[in-house]
């Protein structure tokens, strides 16, 4: 009887085990059936969209006065429409002077035509030399300015619309980079609207003043097979002057050499940038009219349209130290200067050096400290924020 | 000037076909040892170059899809190079 109760006991024990684990099995396949299903519902398409961009503000502490500035919101957004096909823009929120500007930094559709060639249309970011095309964004810009020469007040171009072909390939160990385009070009500032300017170029020229389009491209050289030095190209040129005016035959010619150097440092545990860039712009020569003669109201006055700007930077961080905080810290110098014409009513001859000490709280956050001082000549226009003089900045910025 | 329009045409072509001849050549003259890199290796050596090594933790699979293909256009990446960085990017999802 005994053995019979022990038995039963066993016999009761297994059953329920083989019933827990076909229930056990039956769950798990249940599981698996249902995490099938919401990977299907979840399957991403062919289209993605993604939101990326970068924010920042600071503050800056010039001779004269100290100001919270900035504020600064740039959303990108990219649009993947299939393994060939996206759409990108950029739009630029900004506070200045007691304004809010919304600006569209590009807008463009690039295709992939083949392995090692794409097609862009659209506004976009001009490849010429490296500053605008690769270091506008203020997370990746080591500095809280921009060098003299690049944006308000500057001789560089931005964006241009049109139509662009660009890639890359390799040569052996070697790698080439390459752009081609057909823009509207620079608009001549003839100087009916704004005299102080005349002789100018402004690069917000849509419609086109004329019939011509501007033709430019970029040719990189990564002659190191680790890609650690890049040697850049540009060139661009056009006419410039509206099609129904005195200057339909004034014509601009802007080149530009640039290079970039990144290396590890293994001896300082660091991480060297250097990057440097040389640009001219010259105009054919035009008269303009001498507003300032009231005398003689026709009387006109021209001078030798050539500009010049160049900037070289070094950084240095010491990334591969094992201090946690050390290792985020980053030391930044940068030179800038900028020719403009002499005779003209903006001629400037302007030098700056800008230190930054930065902290990184991740790869795409950054605190800058900056010290800049500029010299050297201007005919700022009466009222205007003169670029003479020291300042101090602390800037925060962010990618997202 | 109907000489200079001319030669800026012609000129123009000729940078035309010269970006069509390398794009269609390029990619039968790669040696080994670019070919060997791994995408851990081209994500260290392109990123660095612009800007600071983005953390592959930051973007989902998906959101990395996109992000490679807009950063291979801007920083003109070659189709094998966006692939393996993006394959490297999504190992640590």
């Amino acid at each position: 009887m005994k053995i019979i109760s022990i038995l039963s006991i066993i016999l009761l024990f297994f059953s329920v085990n083989i019933y827990s684990q076909n229930y056990d099995n039956q769950k798990f396949e249940k599981m698996n059936n249902d995490i099938d299903s919401l990977k299907e519902l979840i399957k991403p398409g062919k289209s993605k969209f993604l939101l990326r961009g970068y924010s920042h503000s600071g503050i800056v502490i010039t001779d004269e006065n100290s100001s919270f500035v900035g504020g600064s919101f740039n959303p990108i957004f990219i649009y993947k429409q299939s393994d060939r096909l996206m759409f990108e823009s950029e739009l630029e929120f900004e506070l200045e002077d007691r304004n809010l500007n919304i600006g569209l930094e590009y807008a463009n559709i690039s295709y992939l035509l083949t392995k090692s060639l794409t097609v862009r249309f659209g506004k976009i970011l001009l490849p010429f030399g490296i500053f605008v095309d690769r270091m506008h964004p203020a997370w990746v810009d080591k500095f809280s300015s921009k060098p003299l020469g690049v944006g308000h007040g500057g001789i560089l171009p931005g964006s241009d619309i049109g139509i662009e072909l660009r890639g890359a390939s390799y040569l052996g160990s070697s790698k080439i980079n390459y752009s081609f385009y057909v823009m509207n070009g620079p608009r001549l500032n003839e100087g009916d609207e704004e005299p102080d300017e005349a002789g100018q170029l402004h690069y917000d020229n849509f419609p086109d003043n004329n019939k011509n389009k501007a033709i430019g491209g970029r040719l990189g050289f990564l002659p190191l097979s680790n890609s650690s030095l890049e040697i850049g190209f540009s060139g661009m040129y056009g006419k410039v002057g509206s099609g129904n005016s005195q200057y339909a035959d004034v014509a601009s010619k802007l080149y530009a050499i640039d290079i970039s150097y990144i290396q590890n440092l293994p001896f300082m545990q660091s991480v060297l940038d250097v990057k440097a860039q040389y640009s001219g712009v010259i105009t054919d020569n035009a008269n303009y009219r001498n507003y300032d003669n009231l005398v003689n109201p026709d009387a006109v006055y021209t001078f030798t349209n050539q500009n010049s700007t160049t900037f070289a930077q070094i950084a240095l961080r010491p990334a591969m130290v094992n201090n946690k905080i050390l290792r985020n810290f980053e030391i930044a110098g940068r030179y800038s200067d900028l020719i403009t014409p002499e005779g003209s009513k903006w001629a400037s001859n302007l030098n700056q050096w800008e230190f930054s000490l930065n902290y990184w709280l991740n790869w795409r956050t950054v605190f800058k400290l900056s010290y800049r001082t500029t010299e050297g000549e201007t005919e700022h226009t009466e009222g205007a924020e003169s670029p003479l003089g020291k300042a101090f900045f602390f800037h925060w910025a962010i990618g997202f | 000037m109907k000489n200079k329009r001319k030669s800026l045409i012609f000129s123009s072509f000729g940078v035309l076909i010269l970006v069509m001849l390398i794009s269609l050549l390029s990619n039968c003259n790669v040696s080994n040892e670019i070919k060997a890199k791994s995408g851990a290796q081209l994500w260290g050596e392109n990123c660095l170059r612009c800007h600071n090594n983005p953390s592959p933790e930051t973007f989902s699979d998906v959101e990395w899809d996109v992000a490679v293909m807009h950063m291979r256009i801007r920083a003109n990446l070659t189709d094998e190079e966006a692939k393996k960085i993006a394959k490297f990017l999504k190992t640590a999802n």
